[in-house]
C-alpha cells in the first residue's frame, strides 16, 4: 500500500473531530491498520489524551511540524497516518498541504488522501463544503455527519440542503451515530480509548470495573460505525497500490 | 441455583473444574408485550417461592410510574426505570453478577421493546452465558392476535433462550384457540398460572400479603376457604417452578453424560 494520510476536520468547533478520530483509530487497530496520527490541537492535544502511544501533538502552520509528518510519509514502516486538526484550522491545513506540493503529491499518485469532514448541524458548518472543494480533487472526500444530537442536517428542507450538498461531488457519506451521553462521559473519565474502555481495561491495561451497559453502548456503536466505514470501503481505499 | 450445593462427581470425587464453578444465576424474564397479563403475579410467585424455600433472590420492578411488585418485597426489589441510563445500569449490570441468586425481573409491558431491544444491543446474553448466568423468558401470552406474533418474534431475536410461555387463566385467558396455541409449546415450555375465585383472588391484593409467610403460618384472620383456596391455587404453581428447576440441574448435570 502507498502512504496514506485521513485529514479529519472542520471549521467549525464543537462537532465530533476528535470523537471521529478516536473512532476512527479505533477502527484500523481493529483491522490491524497500523496508525500513526497527529493531533494539531498545539500544545494541549486531546485525541493524545485518548491514544497517547500512537500520537503525537504538533503544529501543523510550523514548518519543523509539517517535516515531522509528510517528510516521513515515505519513510515511515506505519503507512497510515491520521490528522486530527482543530476546530478552525480545517482551511488552513488544507491550505498548508497544498503550499507544501503534498496534493501535487497525491495527484501525482504517491501518496493516498482522504479527507472526513466533520459536519455539524449549522449553517456555518454547511458553509465549510464549499471553502473545501478547492482542495478534494484528488481526494477520498466524505462527508461526515455526526449525530451528536438529533440533528437532520436540514434533510427537511430540500432547497437548503441541496444548496450546500450539491456543492461538492463527494466520495460518499458517512453517518456516525449518537452515542449515549453517559457512556460518553465515562470513556472520557476514564481517559481511554473507546475499545480499551469497551474491553474494561484501564489506560495502564489493568482490569476495570465499567458498566458493561455502558460497554454495550460503546461497542454497539462502534460497530455502526464500522459498518458505515466498510460500507464506503475504506479499507480498500487505504491498500490501494 | 442452590447454594452449597456439591459439585462433586458420582464416585464422591471433587471435579476440580466444577468444584470452583459457582452455582449458575438464573435471570427470570416475566415479560409481555400487552399489559394486565399477570407478569406481576408471576413475578410474585418466582419470589415467594424462593423464599419459602429459604433462597434469597434479586427482584427488578421496570414500573416507574405504578409499580406492584416491588412494594411487596421492600428491601429485595429494586424499582427502575429503563428509560435512563442509570435504570439500564442499576438493573442490568445487577443481573450479571454470578453471585448463584436468582434475579426476577417484572418488566413493565411498555418497556418490553426498550428492554429487549436493549440486551440485543448490548451482547447481553452471551456477556451473561460467558459469567454462568442464565436468562429464562416466561412470556406472557394472551387472546390477542398480536399475542403469538410477538412470541415468535421474540423467539427469533434471542433463539439460544429459553422461553416459558406463560399463561395466567385468570388475568388473560387465551380464549377457543387456547389448544392450538399452547400446542406450539411442548409442557416442559409451558407454566400455567390457575384462574382464582374472585374472593380468594382480593385476599392476594394487600402489598403486605406474604405468599411465603402465608404457606408457613396463614394469617389467623383469614377465612378457611380462602385459605384453602389460596394453597391450592399456588400448589402447581411451586410444582411447576421445582420441575422447572430440576429439569434445568439435570441437564447441567454433565458428570452423568
Amino acid at each position: 500500500m502507498k502512504p496514506a494520510v485521513i485529514l479529519v476536520g472542520a471549521d467549525k468547533g464543537g462537532v465530533g473531530k476528535t470523537t471521529v478520530s478516536r473512532a476512527l483509530l479505533d477502527y484500523l487497530a481493529a483491522n490491524n491498520i497500523l496508525t500513526r496520527a497527529f493531533d494539531t490541537e498545539s500544545p494541549r492535544g486531546t485525541l493524545k489524551r485518548f491514544h497517547g502511544p500512537v500520537t503525537e501533538v504538533v503544529d501543523i502552520t510550523e514548518t519543523s511540524d509539517q517535516m515531522r509528518i509528510l517528510d516521513t510519509l515515505n519513510s515511515a514502516q506505519i503507512k497510515v497516518s491520521v490528522i486530527d486538526t482543530r476546530a478552525g484550522a480545517l482551511g488552513a491545513t488544507l491550505r498548508a498541504l497544498r503550499d507544501v506540493g503534498f496534493l501535487d503529491a497525491v495527484r501525482a499518485g504517491e501518496f493516498s488522501f482522504t479527507l472526513l469532514h466533520v459536519l455539524g448541524p449549522s449553517i456555518a458548518s454547511l458553509d465549510e463544503i464549499a471553502e473545501t472543494a478547492p482542495f478534494i480533487d484528488d481526494a477520498n472526500y466524505f462527508l461526515v455527519k455526526n449525530h451528536i444530537n438529533a440533528t437532520t442536517f436540514f434533510e427537511w428542507d430540500p432547497v437548503t440542503n441541496r444548496k450546500y450538498f450539491e456543492k461538492v461531488n463527494p466520495s460518499g457519506e458517512i453517518v456516525i451515530p449518537k452515542l449515549d451521553e453517559m457512556a460518553y462521559e465515562q470513556v472520557e473519565i476514564a481517559g481511554t480509548s473507546f475499545s480499551t474502555f469497551v474491553a474494561n481495561k484501564t489506560a495502564g491495561g489493568e482490569p476495570a470495573n465499567a458498566s458493561f451497559v455502558l460497554r454495550g453502548y460503546v461497542r454497539t456503536w462502534q460497530a455502526k460505525i464500522a459498518d458505515e466505514l466498510n460500507r464506503v470501503r475504506l479499507l480498500d481505499l487505504l491498500a490501494q497500490r | 441455583m442452590q447454594p452449597g450445593r456439591d459439585w462433586r462427581g458420582p464416585d464422591g470425587s471433587p471435579d476440580d473444574a466444577e468444584e470452583k464453578r459457582p452455582p449458575k444465576s438464573y435471570v427470570f424474564i416475566c415479560c409481555a408485550p400487552h399489559g394486565r397479563v399477570g407478569v406481576s403475579t408471576t413475578a410474585r410467585l418466582w419470589s415467594d417461592y424462593f423464599l419459602a424455600s429459604r433462597r434469597g433472590f434479586v427482584g427488578f420492578d421496570a414500573d416507574p410510574h405504578e409499580p406492584d411488585y416491588a412494594p411487596r418485597f421492600s428491601g429485595r426489589v429494586q424499582n427502575v426505570d429503563l428509560a435512563s441510563t442509570q435504570g439500564q445500569i442499576a438493573m442490568i449490570d445487577r443481573l450479571l453478577v454470578p453471585d448463584g441468586e436468582a434475579k426476577i425481573i417484572d418488566l413493565w409491558s411498555r418497556s418490553y421493546d426498550r428492554f429487549f431491544t436493549l440486551i440485543q444491543d448490548i451482547g447481553f446474553v452471551e456477556e451473561a452465558r460467558s459469567k454462568n448466568v442464565e436468562p429464562i423468558i416466561l412470556f406472557h401470552a394472551d387472546a390477542s392476535q398480536a399475542s403469538p406474533a410477538a412470541a415468535w418474534s421474540l423467539a427469533n431475536a434471542l433463539p439460544t433462550v429459553e422461553t416459558l410461555l406463560t399463561y395466567n387463566e385468570g388475568a388473560a385467558p387465551l380464549g377457543p384457540d387456547a389448544h392450538e396455541r399452547l400446542a406450539l409449546y411442548p409442557p416442559h415450555r409451558r407454566l400455567k398460572i390457575g384462574a382464582l375465585d374472585a374472593l380468594v383472588s382480593r385476599a392476594l391484593q394487600p402489598p403486605d400479603l406474604s405468599l411465603s409467610w402465608f404457606l408457613i403460618e396463614p394469617p389467623s384472620d383469614m377465612s378457611l376457604v380462602v385459605r384453602a383456596g389460596l394453597k391450592s391455587w399456588m400448589t402447581p404453581v411451586f410444582s411447576q417452578f421445582r420441575a422447572f428447576e430440576m429439569r434445568r440441574a439435570l441437564e447441567e448435570a454433565t458428570w452423568l453424560i
